[in-house]
């Protein structure tokens, strides 16, 4: 039997009896080390290699190539959860083409063999599949130029800037403050050396934990509905707004910020954000009309405490103030 | 006279080294020798800033002196005598941290009005800047790369005239053939600078008379050292065959090539500084009055990182042009002996090229750093703010570059007897770094519609979300690097068999270099995870560091490695695949590309200010483009150099067609792999 075919019926068969049987039971409701989808392609993959492998399957190089692209198809399709936006998804493709052509060009005997049914089908060695080739193709580009045409009515895609350039200063209770430089006035000690402490109990403690306390009773009654009481954006509100609220605990976000612009942030709201950054699309209230600046800067402070982020400093500079 | 010391001629010494020729074994240090003196040039980009500062310190200190007293000078000698304004320096600092004091010398940037500019109705005035400077900058970085190639090959050639005669002459003819080239472009380079400054003069004129108000004397030097470029490149390039007899006057002649070098690079930072300062400035105050040192003006912060990031961008330009005109012909070419020729360019070309490319993300990196420093607003707009989509089109455009040099060595060692040792790697060489690539282009805000969004359940996703961050990227970065390098180390070794007593450690200690560098920098990666941000930044000077070792250590090692090697055959010149011949096209168009981009972003950020905070631009033009405007204006200026870069080729070969039909070259070269 022609070991490419009986290649093609392995991996078939191998990829329909993953994908049904252990498919659902590598995706339990509560996820392990073992019983998760990333393990489950893990094994795939390895079954399709063993059983090419013992059973001395060389498949020519196109369907190699086929094989290596269907895998990353399925990898980003179906096992990376959650699903990624359609974009990222085209992205992580046209990457993962790209490898695979860099695999079936790395030499010119593979990219020979890569092209080798490709050329017979088009002169016509292959005739069975030279007829559903350029039978099918005016069918396929007819079916494409449909689905482009027809009109959907999906929400458009937004080029949202997350965290754009803040002003060079900012007025906040009548007061002026250049950000360039600008740093919290609670922040007099390094918040490492309160890890082992806690809010609200070690509060008379230490002057910091004070502040510490104050921050988050402040954050529990005014920021908790939407950033979530784990400060992670899942709020009880959360799931109404578009975007999102911002997730303090992602490494993407206050973790790469300095206070300064945590500061500028949380005064102006979303009302206050420049055009680049959809200021109609926040729902975040300007809070320099609800809060005190010192009021402000405290809860700045309690969510680089909670989070165990640093804020972000530059070379030579401190992000405590008042070091004695 | 024959200088070149007796061991160089032993024949019992003979090895090969990286560049394809059969040499004495003593040359294998001069490949080394290279190496280090190209790490020995990296080095000042590491550790520059932290000597800048300290020189800097003592020198402050001396000038706030002098400051103090003249102002004590004053006070003694009260009224009648004319009083210095001392303004405070927008950017330099006194040893005590505050803004440094100097005389005010100039005039107060003005402030712009509608007569200040003027316009054509076919185009907006900065659309039209933009083309000008771009195509002058483009012919500008060929002209200055072209001396540095030609200097390096002709040096091998001179080294190698007593061993391989055949070669040398390759060698000597080909840094010949370059210059040739790169005369024609120099003019052309001249006159599009002088377009460039007609246009500046006519449309902007309030801007640039503000900015020659500040750089008279730098501009005046400008001139005088382009007077000095030319004629020693005159005397370099008519003098090249009266010189290539006599041993003595060639030396002196390859070191017209290194002056010709040093002019070219201190013109290039001349010119750098008007950027910079324009982007970044410092020597005057805030109100833009020029305080009386023009070394200031000059060495504003982003200087010396765009200094060095052009040089090794110029490199790799260069070598992307020149190797985009030797695959045209290795593509075309009518005999075997053409196709050999053109194909051993290609790789002297590419290997050029690939040097140039390692070390160039770093000192990029190291400029982005110094941006940061200056206004983390800046900073904010190019990395995560406005300009933050066109840094996610730059991370495809650097991979398509490392994909494409990894094509080109894949298919060049295939080619190879004795590389079916290695071959088999390759595969997870390519899937190392796509993985790597895919980290690496994984944007921190990701396009998606609303529904999408709920789905995902946050505007960060859970898993590839860790990748949108500065940590995942100097990993996936440094690791692309790493296993570039790891290919350039087989593709060496592709056709020797190893034959040094001490092989086995040999190949332990580059497989525990690379390992050990691979495990450091995946290590640091997900340590920067558990650490404040302002340390994580450091973290990226270790990863750096283990990936230069690996490729400096690696390469070394290999090549020490190649003594009394066997060969399994010798490399074929002109059997080249087309798929590796038409990476190099891809690289080369891919730079040219990038290359306006990054032009664009590093130009563009500074928004609506001609000089960041100091002088405004008022014009109707100052807006920003959108991405796909600004992706047709490259697109645009990348067709027009290209059709340029052709034009002038062919008008260099136009000389060239009657010297080939005289005499063709005596043998082909002696391929890297043909030793023993």
């Amino acid at each position: 039997m022609n070991k490419t075919l009986l290649s093609l019926i392995v991996y078939v068969a191998t990829l329909g009896v993953f994908h049904n049987v252990l498919f659902p039971i590598f995706t339990p409701k509560e996820i392990g080390m073992v019983m998760n989808r990333y393990v489950y392609y893990l094994i795939m993959v390895l079954t399709v290699i063993f059983l090419h492998l013992i059973m001395k399957l060389k498949p020519t190089m196109a369907f190699r190539g086929l094989m290596v692209w269907t895998l990353g198809f399925y990898f980003y399709k179906f096992i990376l959860f959650p699903p990624v936006p359609w974009t990222l998804f085209i992205t992580y493709m046209m990457l993962w083409s790209i490898g695979t052509f860099l695999y079936i060009s790395q030499d010119p005997i593979t990219f020979r063999e890569f092209r080798e049914p490709i050329v017979k089908t088009i002169v016509g060695e292959y005739k069975f599949a030279q007829i559903l080739v350029f039978t099918l193709m005016p069918f396929l580009v007819g079916f494409g130029t449909y689905k482009a045409l027809y009109p959907t009515f999906e929400e458009p895609v937004e080029l949202r800037t997350v965290h754009p350039a803040p002003p060079a200063t900012t007025k906040v209770h009548g007061k002026t403050y250049a950000l360039e430089g600008l740093q919290n006035p609670f922040r007099i000690a390094e918040q490492d050396d309160y890890q082992d402490s806690f809010p609200f109990l070690d509060a008379d403690k230490s002057e910091y934990m004070r502040h510490i306390t104050d921050g988050g009773s402040l954050f529990f009654q005014n920021c908790h509905y939407c950033h979530g009481d784990q400060l992670n954006g899942l709020g009880m509100f959360s799931h109404v707004f578009n975007p999102t609220p911002a997730n303090f605990v992602d490494p993407g976000t206050i973790a790469m910020l300095r206070e300064s612009f945590l500061f500028w942030r949380v005064s102006k709201g979303g009302p206050g954000l420049p055009n680049e950054s959809t200021p109609w699309s926040s729902a975040m209230p300007p809070w320099e009309e609800h809060l005190k600046t010192d009021e402000i800067w405290k809860i700045i402070l309690f969510e680089y405490w909670y989070t165990g982020w640093h804020p972000r400093t530059f070379d030579g500079e401190s992000s405590i103030t008042l070091k004695e | 006279m024959n200088k070149v010391p007796q061991f160089f001629k032993d024949p019992n010494t003979e090895v090969k080294d990286m560049f394809g020729k059969t040499i004495s074994k003593k040359y294998g240090a001069i490949t080394v020798a290279f190496l280090l003196a190209f790490a020995v040039y990296l080095l000042p980009g590491a550790v520059t800033d932290a000597f800048a500062k300290e020189a800097f310190a003592e020198q402050v200190f001396a000038e706030e002196a002098f400051a103090k007293e003249v102002m004590a000078e004053e006070a003694v000698e009260g009224e009648g005598e004319p009083k210095i304004e001392w303004g405070q320096d927008v950017f330099y600092k006194d040893w005590e941290g505050n803004p440094l004091k100097g005389p005010i010398s100039g005039a107060p940037a003005p402030e712009l009005g509608e007569n200040d500019y003027n316009h054509y109705e076919f185009a907006p005035s900065r659309i039209i800047i933009w083309v000008a400077n771009q195509q002058h900058l483009y012919f500008g970085s060929f002209v200055l790369a072209v001396p540095i190639f030609c200097m390096l090959i002709e040096f091998v050639g001179i080294r190698s005239r007593e061993s391989d005669p055949v070669m040398a002459d390759k060698y000597d003819k080909l840094a010949h053939d370059l210059m040739k080239v790169s005369l024609t472009a120099y003019s052309w380079t001249a006159i599009l600078g002088g377009i460039l400054l007609f246009t500046f003069i006519t449309l902007f004129p309030g801007f640039f008379k503000y900015m020659a108000t500040i750089f008279r004397p730098v501009m005046h030097v400008y001139a005088l050292m382009f007077l000095a470029e030319s004629g020693v490149l005159y005397v370099y390039y008519y003098g090249w065959d009266k010189m290539n007899n006599d041993p003595f006057l060639k030396w002196v002649h390859c070191s017209l090539s290194v002056l010709l070098n040093l002019i070219g690079t201190v013109l290039m930072y001349l010119a750098n500084s008007w950027a910079t300062f324009m982007q970044a400035p410092g020597g005057i105050d805030e109100k833009g009055q020029f305080l009386g040192n023009i070394w200031h003006v000059i060495h504003s912060t982003l200087w010396n990182p765009v200094g060095v990031h052009r040089i090794l961008g110029n490199i790799v330009f260069g070598g992307g042009i020149v190797g985009a005109y030797a695959a045209y012909h290795y593509l075309t070419a009518r005999n075997a002996e053409e196709r050999a020729h053109y194909d051993w360019v290609c790789y002297v070309a590419m290997f050029i090229c690939i040097f140039g490319l390692i070390p160039l993300p770093f000192a990029g990196y190291w400029l982005m750093k110094e941006v940061y420093a200056f206004r983390q607003q800046m900073g904010i707009t190019l990395m995560g703010g406005i300009m933050a989509w066109l840094f996610i089109i730059q991370a495809v455009m650097i991979g398509l570059l490392f994909f494409a040099a990894n094509s080109y060595l894949h298919n060049g060692m295939a080619r190879v007897k004795g590389s079916h040792r290695y071959m088999k790697y390759c595969k997870y060489m390519i899937l190392l770094l796509i993985v790597c690539f895919t980290m690496w282009m994984t944007p921190h805000t990701i396009v998606m519609t609303p529904a999408e969004l709920k789905v995902m359940g946050g505007a960060q996703h859970p898993v590839v979300g860790h990748f949108g961050v500065m940590s995942a990227k100097n990993t996936a970065v440094n690791l692309m690097i790493t296993c570039t390098a790891l290919c350039f180390v087989l593709y060496q070794r592709a056709n020797k068999k190893i034959n040094v007593p001490w092989a086995t450690i040999g190949n332990c200690w580059i497989a525990a270099i690379f390992v050990g560098a691979a495990l450091n920098i995946i290590y640091l990666g997900v340590y920067g995870y558990f650490l404040p941000a302002n340390q994580r930044v450091g973290l990226s000077v270790p990863q750096v560091s283990s990936t230069l070792t690996a490729l400096f250590a690696g390469v070394a090692i290999n090549i020490s490695m190649f003594k009394d090697s066997e060969s399994y055959g010798d490399i074929e010149w002109g059997t080249q695949s087309k798929v590796g011949t038409y990476a190099i096209f891809l690289l080369a168009i891919s730079f040219t590309w990038l290359m306006g981009l990054m032009g664009y972003i590093r130009s563009a950020v500074r928004l609506f200010w001609h000089v960041t905070e100091v002088l405004r631009d008022n014009s109707v033009d100052a807006y920003t483009l959108t991405i796909g405007e600004a992706g047709k204006m490259l697109s645009f200026n990348t067709l027009f150099v290209w059709t340029q870069f052709v034009i002038v080729f062919w008008v260099a070969s136009l000389t060239a067609k009657k010297a080939t039909a005289e005499k063709a070259p005596d043998g082909v070269p002696v391929p890297a792999q043909q030793q023993q």
